[in-house]
């Protein structure tokens, strides 16, 4: 099978930091895959490389025989690139059930003259959508909070409403930048169900990025490893927790933040 | 369907909107009738004073809620509504005008509310329209690459350019034969320069005011409840999200400016067309459009109730301080910081008067 997502080669400097080298990495549809590294490494760069907020300065990226290079976010999203934010950013002020419904826009094909003079066609749609939006917000356990404001969330509910806005995009990969970050360890265990889960049932592939090592090796199937930028392991969960120079990366690294440690020193 | 690790959980399907209730033309119809009424029963009834204050409420309301589809639903920062508004209005007015001109030798009214004349003058008003969205799309272009402060530069800038222009224009001609003498392209640019351009036929009233009145609140509210307005919304509460949920933001900003613009032209065209006007390039500027940004300020940027309600006591509280215009600007400016303080999201914030309490339960807006 070929691959749905193919990276070759990009990279990004921000004036004289290399942030991304020689960036590679192939998905097939409905693959889990992780993208791990200490802080600094460029894993929310390459994110921002693959959704179109950054330009790389070479190589390429194609989703699905599509070239993405140059294409503009909302562009990408349309083609099936879909992503969560690692400073959650949803639409504060817009309630639960909004910020699924602004996902779902490029499911709506009725025209503005339409809904202003709310057609039977208009109001078909919008029904279908709200119903689409509910259900989806039903299944990530956010079905009772569709009227909330999204900023009066706790937490651990405003991260998987950010999945569920990001799904709502019919999206075929799907990319999650540390998920589990300010989660409890309930929280994180019904995570990693729940990631399991969208790939079974949306058939998305999925890229994740998480600093919660245990979560990794547990959910992903092969796992890359970057550090300044540059990819210093690739494998399973077995191969890059034994592999020495991994090992050295976080060890070597200064003090991390947010617990970026190998999952073997975590007591 | 496999089992989802918050199956159960889910909590009762909200019941939808009040969405039937209001579908279709029927809103269209209602206002519609709302209109012949003030123009029939209550214009009358309170006379020409009040008459004039309704009508000038209905043009401030048409402004306060176009300008909330750009500084409200799409968060950026329009400081030039007056100046669509005087494209608008002068567009308008100069085909009223040069067509009396030609076609009945004067500038006088002709016919009633349904009259030969006011075909002549609702469609100048949905040319004024056009014209100044031509304009807004200009105008909304640069927004695809300033924001914030630079972007409300550019919409100074452009209002001020439009008054300059027109102070630049000459004399309007007085009599048929001296119209019929100018091209149309000379027609432009007769329009009464620095000293406003007078005699425009006084055409409005206030059954075609509060029609467009109608037609500005559904088009504003419609659109906030379709997919169209969440995503002016989304822009507004985060710009990077939004175009990552696949919507082209720099598109709708562009369709955000030319929709306030579309009827900030019809309400300049209604102004031209108001008794007593003489359009002046000086009138239509830079105060006039923080007037207009202080309604939605204080209304709540967003909320089409709170633009509208903004409108009306901004309209009425001038007259009922009459005495002490001068001071007008001192007490909009104390009033501003006063809500900027107490409630920096404004009246309503980006809800609408019946979503709040006591009017409303929590409701999945
Ligand atoms: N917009 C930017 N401008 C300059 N430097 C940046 C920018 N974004 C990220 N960086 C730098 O690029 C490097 C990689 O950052 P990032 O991709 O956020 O790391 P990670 O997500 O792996 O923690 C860091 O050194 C960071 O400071
Ligand atoms: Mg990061």
């Amino acid at each position: 099978m070929t691959a749905l997502l193919e990276v070759q080669g990009i990279s990004l400097s921000f004036g004289g930091l290399k942030a991304v080298s020689d960036f590679s990495i192939a998905l097939r549809a409905g693959d889990l895959q992780g993208l791990i590294g200490p802080n600094g490494a460029g894993k929310t760069t390459v994110f921002n490389l693959l959704t179109g907020v950054y330009r790389a300065d070479r190589g390429s990226i194609r989703l699905g025989g599509l070239d993405l290079g140059g294409a503009k976010p909302s562009r990408i999203a349309a083609a099936g690139l879909a992503r969560t934010f690692q400073n959650i950013r949803l639409f504060g002020d817009l309630s639960v059930l909004d910020n699924v419904r602004v996902a779902c826009h490029l499911r709506a094909a009725t025209s503005m003259a339409g809904a202003i003079l709310r057609t039977s066609a208009h109001r078909g749609e919008e029904a279908a959508l709200r119903a689409y939006a509910t259900e989806l917000l039903e299944i990530f356990g956010l079905g009772d909070r569709t009227g909330e404001q999204a900023r009066n969330l706790p937490y651990g509910d405003q991260r998987r409403l950010e999945i569920a806005r990001a799904l709502a995009t019919s999206p075929k990969v799907l990319l999650l930048d540390e998920p589990a970050a300010g989660m409890n360890p309930q929280e994180k265990a019904a995570l990693s169900a729940l990631i399991r889960f969208v790939r079974d049932r949306f058939g998305v592939a999925i890229l994740l990025i998480e600093h919660d090592m245990g979560l990794v090796m547990k959910v992903c199937e092969g796992i890359t490893v970057l550090d300044h930028g540059v990819t210093i392991a690739r494998g399973t969960p077995e191969q890059v927790q034994n592999d020495p120079v991994v090992i050295e990366a976080y060890l070597g690294a200064p003090a991390q933040e947010g617990g970026g440690v190998p999952a073997e020193r975590r007591s | 369907m496999t089992a989802s690790p918050w199956a159960g959980k889910a909590g009762a399907l909200r019941p939808g909107t009040a969405a039937a209730a209001t579908a279709g033309v029927t809103p269209f119809a209602v206002g519609l009738l709302l209109a012949a009424a003030l123009q029939y029963a209550v214009g009358p009834a309170v006379g020409p004073f009040f008459s004039d204050l309704l009508i000038k409420i209905g043009i401030n309301v048409i402004l306060a809620v176009s300008l909330n589809v750009v500084n409200g639903y799409t968060g950026q920062f329009s400081i030039g509504h007056a100046g669509f508004m005087a494209v608008g209005g002068y567009a308008a007015g100069a085909l009223t005008y040069y067509t009396s001109m030609l076609a009945w030798g004067g500038p006088q009214v002709q016919g009633g509310v349904f009259g030969v004349g006011s075909a002549l003058f609702v469609g100048a008003c949905l040319v004024g329209g056009l014209v100044a969205a031509a304009a807004g799309w200009a105008v909304g272009l640069p927004s695809l690459r300033l924001r914030g402060d630079y972007l409300a530069i550019v919409t100074l800038g452009f209002g001020e350019i439009v008054r300059v222009l027109l102070q630049q224009t000459q004399d309007v001609p007085f009599t048929a034969d001296e119209a019929r003498a100018l091209s149309p392209v000379e027609m432009a640019t007769h329009l009464g320069g620095s000293l406003g351009f007078s005699g425009i036929p006084f055409y409005t009233n206030l059954f075609w005011v509060w029609c467009f009145v109608t037609l500005t609140l559904l088009v504003a509210y419609r659109l906030k409840e379709s997919t169209f307005g969440r995503a002016f919304l989304s822009i507004r509460e985060n710009e990077i999200a939004a175009e990552a949920m696949g919507v082209d933001t720099t598109r709708y900003k562009v369709r955000a400016f030319v929709i306030a613009a579309f009827f900030a032209g019809v309400a300049g065209a209604l102004f031209a067309h108001k008794i007593g006007t003489t359009l002046n390039p000086r009138e239509l500027g830079f105060m006039k459009s923080f007037d207009i940004v202080i309604m939605v300020v204080l209304g709540g940027m967003g909320s089409i109730s709170g633009a509208t309600i903004a409108a009306v006591l901004l309209t009425v509280l001038p007259e009922a301080l009459r005495g002490a215009a001068d001071y007008r600007m001192i007490v909009y400016a104390l009033m501003l910081v006063l809500v900027m303080i107490v409630r920096p999201q404004g009246l309503f914030g980006i809800r609408e008067i019946w979503e709040l309490p006591p009017f409303a339960r929590r409701r999945g807006r």
